[in-house]
């Protein structure tokens, strides 16, 4: 058992190995190892098209996973005091979102997207003169891919906040009523803090999730690019060892993340567990 | 006085509701109703001169899919195999985590699991080129005798890919599951004179369905859809649904057709996973817990 | 390579350099003194605010972005670094396997590119879809109208308008690796046979309608922009035979060629003549019934948003000097006589860049109809999906 556990281990780090390696290579070709060098981490940081992707999909992936939390921990809650068709038609909306493959959402959401521009926008030139002669214009950028990927994430989010409302424990909050408490401060009294470790894990889920998008940038995104979106244009110029800096970059940038926010948290409220546990603890 | 009080409050808790729910009810409107509804119009167009869409009423785009049935069949045939093959390898390792690990290493083991995640999913497919192509697995295979082994652009390589890309997503509700089981059972069944094998199968395994079923469903809804692993470790041989689907739009720009395989593949999605389901919360032993995540 | 200074080095001698420069064995700066190029760097550099203050745009803002799409192994690196250090424009490249690809971007809108590198077939599509802005010479004052072959430039003007600039032309035949393969191998007819026989799983098709169909027409000794529905269901069922039998359908064959896992690929000139550079052993073939010749351009999207850095761009790839950097490195014949001067003897003289006359004469441009047709659009779907 013990040595299946190594093999599989050994199968999931020997690609990550492999592109930390060659991510010093000192030659121009990624996979022929020319010897050692850190010249292309030089190269790969003082980029700035690496650093704006990088900085816009961390803007993408921050506002996308606030903004579908807090949503869909909204939606779990009103969702709880809802039945009949009501509850059965947003229950098959967020049913259909989860299972509606990203390609398809990338590439509706393209053609639905153009499309109603293309029929707003001769409606916005009136406004011109509003605008110093250039009328505002829409088009696919940063909204429209914030919008498109917390489409996906609000309903994992409402997904993972409902079967922790589910399991939660119902006489705090009646006990809470019964000292006649507000609504609102029991919610952040009583039900928040109960909730908290699924939001987080939440939270953390949507914005990997978005972070590491491909293939909804790759339609969405219009003029922008993402991080991974650069990564998929390096690798069909030639890959150079860039492509592997920024691997590894990326790999250790959210491993420091990680283990402060672990850190912090075990400082902060001792014996808490972790929250990606939480997360699914309920499923 | 006391009734007024009430209807006050009920119409109070209703507007909440009904605020709560706002924003998400705007996102699936704008973001996931208006897309589909828009593909399903466009998948009875016509294609433009120069590519796009022309408003036409055609069953054409729908009558034209079956010339890309090997996309399908592919699909059909590797996304199921992969998530059976990603359970197999999944499964056991879960069960070590959860079960055999000592105690001490166990948070350590699963962050080990999750890690690859915060690589790039395109890096690290990419290091499976590396791997499988001629410079890497093959040539090693032929220092020991065996020649000319081809493994890139192969079905293999892809299901290689896919089950080196979901595993960890197949560990975690499995692992999840089996952590909740009550290790007295086991003892109990082992007490009564139960077969580890008979133990497992009868307590065990049922157990963790709940877990099972969650996985599975989200590497198997992911691998209908994909695109990358296909793209990059099929070489344009070993082709999916979703990379058919990106070439009608980037190559051929026909989006009426484009439109049309989007919708079927949703209508597939919708029936293969709702009878999964069923039958899953059937396994469960009629247990409603299981749901999509 | 111009060297005023006083101990010049042979041409053979600075293409030695340039392989050793490339495998990593000596250092950019170490090349770059050896070979004059820091010299000519510097130039281009030191001469860059003068060059920029003659033109039209000398008050104007070029900002620090410039989205430039372009193909695959296409440029110097170089030349990127040194617009760069002139300009303070920093430069994005985006690489693409098709036209057709190209095409669904920009008329999906919002590409954000500002320089694009289109194929000659594409320019009248194009400019009747809007897409592209007619470009104003006087915004390039280094481009010479008088030095550049109007067989060539004549193809990136569409109804007496200028649409493009040039950059280079070539032709479209295959590449061996002689190390596996026969090298006496001279038809399209010899590829596709080949490639189903005795090079079953070694052979690369392009990922691009125009090459992939055209060349399978060429087997039957049709036209290479036939869109005759008889003859390219002869071309179809040619593909859809031999699909299985390839190692990959793509438009970056060279990693592919280079690992030893493919023996046999459609090739570009420039890919012929880098692949040759680092592994002798590569041969180039254009197909005795014919084939593709193309030119491709430098053009303007319609709405870029960097268009002053874009112009800056144009010109700065039309000098000389740079265009002759660039043709060293893609290995793609130049059309510009004042670039093709400086290019080194052996590569002025490179068969693979200026074949014989004979099999050029069997080559056709390709044609604007085969970019819009429907039936090979969808012909090309269905083989990567067969």
């Amino acid at each position: 058992m013990k040595i299946y556990a190594i093999f599989v281990y050994a199968f999931l780090y020997l690609p990550i190995a492999l592109v930390i390696f060659f991510s010093f290579n000192a030659g121009n070709y990624a996979l022929d190892f020319q010897g050692f060098s850190t010249r292309w981490y030089a190269k790969a940081l003082t980029n700035p098209f690496i650093m704006d992707a990088l900085w816009f999909s961390v803007k993408v992936a921050a506002l996308s996973a606030v903004m579908s939390t807090v949503f869909g921990t909204m939606a779990a809650l009103a969702l709880q005091r809802l039945s009949g068709w009501k509850r059965t038609f947003y229950d098959a909306l967020i049913y259909v979102s989860i299972m509606v493959p990203g390609i398809v959402i990338a590439i509706a959401t393209l053609i639905a997207l153009v499309t109603v521009f293309k029929f707003l926008n001769p409606f916005l030139e009136v406004l011109a003169p509003l605008f110093d002669g250039q009328a505002p214009k829409l088009s696919l950028g940063f909204v429209s891919l914030v919008a498109a990927h917390s489409l996906f994430t609000m309903s994992l989010v409402v997904v993972i906040v409902r079967a922790r409302l589910s399991g939660m424990d119902r006489t705090l909050i009646e006990a809470s009523e019964d000292l006649y408490a507000s609504p609102f401060r029991t919610f952040v009294q009583v039900t928040l803090p109960q909730l908290m470790p699924g939001i987080l894990a939440a939270f953390l889920l949507s914005f990997t999730f978005s972070f590491d998008d491909f293939i909804i940038s790759f339609f969405v995104a219009g003029p922008n690019t993402t991080l991974p979106v650069y990564i998929f244009s390096s690798i069909r110029r030639g890959i150079t060892p860039e492509v592997n800096v920024i691997g590894t970059v990326v790999l250790v940038g959210s491993l420091i993340l990680l283990f402060s926010a672990q850190f912090l948290s075990t400082m902060g409220k001792g014996k808490k567990r972790s929250a990606s546990k939480d997360d699914s603890d309920d499923s | 006085m006391d009734t007024s009080v009430k209807t006050k409050a009920e119409r109070r808790r209703k507007w909440t509701t009904a605020m709560l729910l706002a924003p998400a009810t705007l996102w699936y409107a704008v973001l996931l109703l208006l897309p589909l509804v828009t593909i399903v119009i466009f998948s009875f167009g016509e294609r433009g001169p120069a590519g796009g869409y022309i408003p036409a009423f055609t069953f054409d785009n729908y009558l034209n899919l079956p010339t890309r049935s090997k996309a399908f069949f592919n699909t059909m045939t590797l996304a199921p195999l992969g998530t059976l093959a990603c359970l197999l390898i999944a499964y056991p390792l879960a069960y070590y985590l959860a079960i055999v690990a000592n105690k001490k290493y166990k948070t350590l083991l699963l962050v080990l699991v999750i890690v690859p995640f915060w690589t790039s999913l395109l890096v690290r497919t990419y290091a499976w080129i590396f791997i499988l192509g001629g410079q890497g697995l093959p040539k090693l295979l032929a220092f020991i005798g065996f020649e000319g082994v081809r493994m890139i652009n192969t079905p293999g390589a892809v299901l290689i890919g896919i089950i080196y890309i979901y595993l960890p997503l197949m560990v975690f509700p499995i692992y999840v599951s089996l952590e909740k089981l009550d290790t007295r059972l086991l003892e109990a069944s082992s007490d009564l004179g139960a077969s580890p094998l008979r133990t497992f199968f009868q307590v065990t395994l049922p157990l963790s369905i709940p877990g099972l079923a969650t996985g599975s469903m989200m590497v198997f809804i992911l691998l209908m859809g994909e695109f990358i692993i296909p793209q990059m470790l099929g070489g344009g041989k070993v082709y999916f649904i979703g990379n058919a689907l990106v070439d009608v739009f980037l190559q051929s720009r026909n989006w009426p057709f484009g439109a049309a395989f989007a919708v079927s593949l949703v209508l597939i999605m919708l029936v293969t996973i709702t009878v999964y389901m069923r039958y899953m919360s059937k396994l469960a032993g009629g247990r409603d817990d299981v749901s999509v995540m | 390579m111009t060297n005023k200074d006083n101990k010049s080095i042979t041409e053979t001698e600075f293409m030695n350099e340039l392989y050793r420069y490339k495998k990593g064995s000596v250092s950019r700066r170490h090349f770059m003194q050896v070979t004059g190029l820091s010299t000519a760097m510097a130039v281009v550099a030191g001469s860059a605010p003068a060059m920029f203050a003659g033109s039209a745009f000398a008050a104007e803002d070029l900002g620090n972005r410039l989205n430039f799409a372009t193909w695959p192994n296409y440029m110097d690196e170089n030349n990127i670094a040194a617009f760069t250090e002139a300009t303070g424009v920093h430069v994005n490249v985006s690489v693409f396997g098709s036209n057709e690809e190209m095409l669904a971007k920009l008329q999906a809108g919002g590409t954000g590119w500002d320089v694009f590198v289109p194929t000659n077939y594409t320019i009248s599509t194009y400019a009747d879809l809007g897409l592209i802005q007619e470009i104003d010479l006087s915004r390039i004052p280094n481009f010479s109208k008088e030095h550049n072959d109007p067989v060539f430039t004549e193809q990136g003007i569409y109804n007496g308008k200028v649409y493009t600039v040039p950059k280079d032309w070539g032709t479209t035949g295959y590449v061996i690796n002689t190390a596996h393969t026969r090298s006496d191998m001279t038809s399209w007819k010899e590829f596709w046979d080949s490639a189903m026989n005795e090079y079953s799983s070694r052979a690369i098709v392009h990922d691009y309608q125009l090459t992939a169909i055209g060349n399978a027409l060429k087997y039957f000794g049709y036209s290479f922009n036939s869109v005759d529905p008889a003859e390219l269901a002869d071309a179809e069922k040619l593909m859809i035979e031999v699909k299985p039998h390839l190692f990959a359908v793509t438009s970056d064959y060279q990693p592919g060629m280079r690992s030893g896992d493919a023996w046999l690929s459609m090739c570009w000139t420039g890919d012929a003549v880098q692949l040759q550079r680092d592994i002798p052993t590569m041969a180039y073939v254009l197909g005795k019934e014919g084939g593709e010749i193309w030119s491709d351009f430098y053009a303007i999207p319609t709405g870029a948003p960097n268009l002053a850095a874009a112009y800056a761009f144009l010109n700065f790839m039309q000098d000389p000097e740079v265009n002759a950097r660039e043709g060293i490195a893609h290995g793609y014949p130049l059309i510009d006589s004042r670039a093709i001067d400086l290019l080194p003897e052996d590569l002025k003289n490179n068969p693979i860049l200026y074949p014989a006359a004979e099999l050029l004469s069997a080559l056709e441009f390709g044609a604007a109809v085969s970019l819009t047709n429907p039936d090979r659009a969808e012909l090309m779907a269905r083989f990567k999906a067969a």
